[in-house]
């Protein structure tokens, strides 16, 4: 059977700075609006139309879908720790991104997979 | 029925963002001309009158920057280029003038027309040849994102024609939400973490939060053989930090890096091929949500009616919508070792309330209330016809 090599994006693509597109400025409109209905405790006060960048988009999106979580009684599921890689060099690339990690990961191979809650 | 009927547990679907299938896979026309893709004459009037050539120079990021608009008013001047006749005539020809409108440059509109040639977009092409490519797979609406993904989960959109909140209306449920009140049937929506989430999120993510899974999960449940009976994947939406690292978004929307989504989908493969009995079990469906604006040559068909209606001032073009036309095409691949090798489906019209019909059918059987869209859509099980598994399928090794 064939065996397909699948280049890896190049590490300058990673742009968490970009300005959210609209697909992003939705989904934080409609997480602002769940977010009004969860417990005053975990509404996150955050003025959403401040939000410029993805990488403050996502902050949002992680705490609000957090909350959504423990207004039900549990926990988000958990994200699965990585392995270091090896050696750490500090000036080195380690990682060259999230989707290209989710190719090189074995499924399963990583420890501390909650189970859904 | 066919052995791979008999074999089939699980559905997997995997919903990217915003290409259309010329983009993707119209070049694919020359290596196999059954594939409806571009023969490379095909031509959009610029703002000058002059034509932009399709031509096989898409980039994998800093192309298409601005974001090519697709609600619906874009979406209504890519198809029907300003027609106001009676009936008004679809011809494609309106891509490049409506994305002149949004950076009023005459040669960064043409890039519109660009496409991909099958070499850049390995995993793609190679799952297109190898498994069963859909000549006729359309958006549910001509508009963007949040419609177009709720027909997938609920069979309609309830009204909704833009990216603005929508609420389920009685009597139509979710698919998951159909799925776990039949016992023992399972069903998850797998997103990629919490800092990417889900789509679906005011009727979803709100109210049952328990059908929700991460993608780390979804691997996790590959690997271990615990993948309910029914799966929708979400890509990472967003170029975020972890504690752990960087997470490159890899839903493909404009600008984001289309490598990183074609390793996502070499990954979401990989984890269903790699446990064999999974593999064996397992019907994995590849589609885009509508088309982000950028050229396709084929007409949108007309539709059977949703029984909804949006207004002029919800569709902003100054018309009803009647939900009785489909959006742009995009691309959909159908991957099982059951499929024949090559498989073109051609003839038949597809869309994304398929998904829900096609999932309720071969796990629920007879189910109603669904939508007029839904209960007329195609299926596509169909195309797990053959009697003997193949073991000539392709690997992918993200270098």
């Amino acid at each position: 059977m064939a065996v397909i090599l699948v280049p890896k994006p190049p590490k300058e693509a990673m742009n968490p700075d970009r300005p959210i597109s609209t697909l992003l400025r939705a989904q934080l409109l409609h997480l602002h609006e769940v977010e009004k209905n969860l417990p005053s405790r975990l509404r996150t006060k955050t003025y959403v139309h401040a939000i410029k960048t993805e990488r403050q988009a996502a902050d949002y999106i992680r705490q609000v879908t957090e909350n959504v979580f423990k207004a039900h009684g549990g926990d988000a599921p958990a994200k699965r720790k990585r392995r270091a890689k090896k050696p750490p060099a500090p000036a080195a690339p380690s990682d060259q991104g999230g989707s290209q990690a989710q190719g090189e990961a074995e499924p399963g191979a990583g420890p501390e997979v909650s189970r859904n809650p | 029925m066919p052995a791979g009927l008999d074999h089939l547990k699980h559905i997997v679907v995997l919903m990217m963002e915003n290409r259309s299938f010329d983009h993707m896979l119209g070049a694919l026309k020359a290596r196999d001309p059954r594939i409806d893709g571009l023969t490379g004459n095909e031509t959009n009037p610029d703002t000058q009158g002059e034509p932009a050539k399709a031509q096989p120079l898409a980039e994998f990021q800093s192309q298409l920057d601005p974001d090519p608009d697709h609600h619906f008013p874009a979406v209504d001047l890519q198809i029907f280029n300003e027609d106001n006749s009676n009936p008004r005539v679809a011809s494609m020809q309106g891509f490049v003038k409506s994305y002149f409108n949004q950076q009023r440059d005459v040669n960064h509109s043409h890039k519109i027309m660009y496409y991909f040639p099958p070499e850049k977009l390995p995993v793609l092409t190679t799952l297109a040849t190898e498994f069963a490519v859909f000549n006729r797979w359309f958006a549910s609406i001509p508009g963007p994102t949040v419609c177009n993904r709720a027909f997938a989960h609920y069979g309609t959109s309830f009204g909704q024609v833009s990216m603005d909140i929508f609420y389920v209306k009685e009597p139509y449920k979710s698919i998951y939400e159909r799925m776990i009140a039949s016992p023992p049937h399972t069903a998850k929506i797998y997103y990629y973490d919490q800092a990417s989430s889900t789509i679906e999120i005011v009727n979803l993510l709100q109210n049952q939060p328990q059908l929700f899974a991460t993608y780390d999960q979804f691997l996790v449940d590959c690997k271990q053989g615990t993948l309910p009976d029914y799966s929708f994947v979400e890509p990472n939406y967003t170029d975020h930090d972890t504690g752990s690292g960087e997470e490159l978004a890899s839903d493909q929307h404009p600008d984001h890096n289309v490598q990183a989504g074609e390793v996502f989908i070499a990954s979401v493969y990989n984890a269903i091929k790699q446990n064999d009995d999974l593999w064996q079990s397992t019907a994995l469906l590849i589609a885009y949500d509508e088309h982000g604006g950028i050229f396709d040559h084929v007409v949108p068909p007309a539709c059977m009616p949703d029984g909804f209606k949006a207004s002029p001032n919800d569709t902003l073009t100054g018309r009803e919508f009647d939900f009785d036309r489909l959006g742009v095409r995009v691309p959909a691949v159908l991957v099982s070792p059951w499929v024949p090798k090559g498989t073109v489906v051609d003839g038949r019209v597809f869309e994304h309330a398929s998904i829900p019909n096609t999932v309720t059918k071969y796990f629920l059987g007879d189910y109603n209330p669904r939508s007029p869209r839904e209960a007329n859509s195609e299926t596509f099980l169909d195309l797990l016809s053959l009697d003997v598994m193949r073991t000539d399928c392709p690997d992918f090794n993200v270098g």
